[in-house]
């Protein structure tokens, strides 16, 4: 059975029962980014003072998996990789894209799917950063004509890494690998940078194994 | 702590989401998805109340076929409501809150909650996605754009952070 896969685009599955394995598939999704701690914000905003990784932890470890089995599906030959959907890339509008993203992500401590689990779980933050996103697309909708020409400048197409650099899908592994782990040690180093200065700038000393619930330790030991 | 609280070891969580990951590319051949929901959400709404809307520049795209809620992206999101819900119930973790740091005021805490939702809004109409379209979706697939956007995301989110200090005092 060469290139079974994907079951939807190949035919092999209907789009009734596509639509019913998007709600299974968004059930294992909210369960998973819920035991993961996504459901609060309190567990969300920390990663961008270093104060604690669960995000960036969640989102490599996340990435080299599926990265690693979608390649070996591929060399298996029972996964067709050109049927994939892979956002089609807009270099510029992606960067600006990005900056926004992690001002608002700072600024209201929760995405658009992790919002959906902590509105689910009660947090009315939440509820209040969805109903601010339905604006936002309402602003953006409005707007559109005007920055039209930008969000659809600089558009490379479905662009993966091995166009970029050479090579295929393994070398786009391999680089994944390398990205992942850079992005990983880079914060690792920054947090324990943080955790030092927590000891003697402001006198607290947070473990990344304290919860939201627990205070942080003052450690008397501030220096003035 | 985090176990003695129900919630799973970040290198795990992620390992079991990549998985789940995997599994919805080789059956749908798309990810997981989020922000396009809520766009697709705001536009029906908007179109129930206007139905001049449908020739919106960029929303008629969405209803074209007259229902922009027929989608798999929407139906995903319902279930990750759905699954949030659950996950949560069988933890003991439902419960009404406004998440902050310390002593932060609550007016201020949703003031900031609803201005970081308009300016996600629009950079992931900018950006084609958010966290879960583009950065987990596009890096598993090994699109260049992904990283792009990821890596901005982060940056701005390291340098704006300052500004937030109070919001997540003593928060971890």
């Amino acid at each position: 059975m060469e290139n079974l896969y994907p079951l939807y685009t190949t035919g092999a599955m209907s789009g009734n029962e596509n639509y019913l394995y998007a709600l299974v598939i968004g059930l294992v999704f909210g369960f998973i980014l819920e035991r993961a701690g996504f459901g609060t914000s309190n567990h969300i905003a920390p990663v961008f003072y270093f104060r604690n990784l669960r995000v960036s932890q969640v989102m490599v470890s996340a990435i080299l998996t599926a990265a690693t089995l979608i390649t070996g599906s591929v060399y298996m030959g029972i996964l067709d990789f050109n049927q994939l959907f892979i956002p089609t890339t807009y270099v510029w509008p992606y960067v600006a894209g990005g900056l926004l993203f992690g001002l608002g992500m700072v600024m209201s401590g929760w995405c658009p799917g992790t919002a959906a689990v902590g509105f689910a779980t009660g947090k009315l933050d939440a509820a209040v950063f969805l109903a601010g996103v339905m604006v936002g697309m309402s602003i953006y909708f409005d707007q559109f004509d005007k920055i039209a020409d930008f969000a659809n400048s600089s558009n490379i197409g479905r662009y993966t890494i091995d166009k970029l650099v050479g090579g295929d899908i393994y070398t786009s592994l391999i680089i994944t690998i390398l990205l992942g782990a850079g992005l990983s040690i880079f914060m690792n180093i920054m947090k324990s940078i943080n955790d030092k200065k927590g000891v003697y700038n402001e006198g607290f000393i947070c473990s990344s194994r304290l919860s939201i619930d627990d205070k942080c330790y003052n450690t008397s030991v501030s220096i003035i | 702590m985090d176990k003695q609280k129900g919630y799973w070891n970040p290198i795990v969580a992620g390992v079991v989401l990549g998985i789940a990951l995997w599994g919805s590319f080789m059956i749908a051949g798309q990810g997981m998805g989020a922000s396009g929901a809520f766009a697709r959400a705001t536009a029906q709404l908007t179109y129930l109340y206007d139905s001049a809307f449908a020739t919106n520049a960029y929303a008629s795209g969405y209803l074209k076929h007259g229902d922009a809620l027929a989608n798999w992206t929407v139906i995903q999101v319902l279930g990750i409501f759905l699954g949030g819900y659950i996950s949560a119930a069988f933890a003991g973790r439902i419960k009404q809150s406004i998440d902050r740091g310390e002593d932060y005021p609550v007016f201020m805490r949703l003031f900031w909650a609803f201005m970081g939702g308009i300016i996600i809004a629009i950079a992931t109409r900018l950006a084609r996605g958010c966290t879960s379209g583009q950065a987990l979706d596009g890096a598993a697939t090994f699109s260049v754009g992904a990283w792009i956007f990821m890596l901005a995301a982060f940056g701005s989110g390291f340098f704006f952070s300052m500004f937030f200090k109070k919001q997540w005092k003593n928060v971890n």
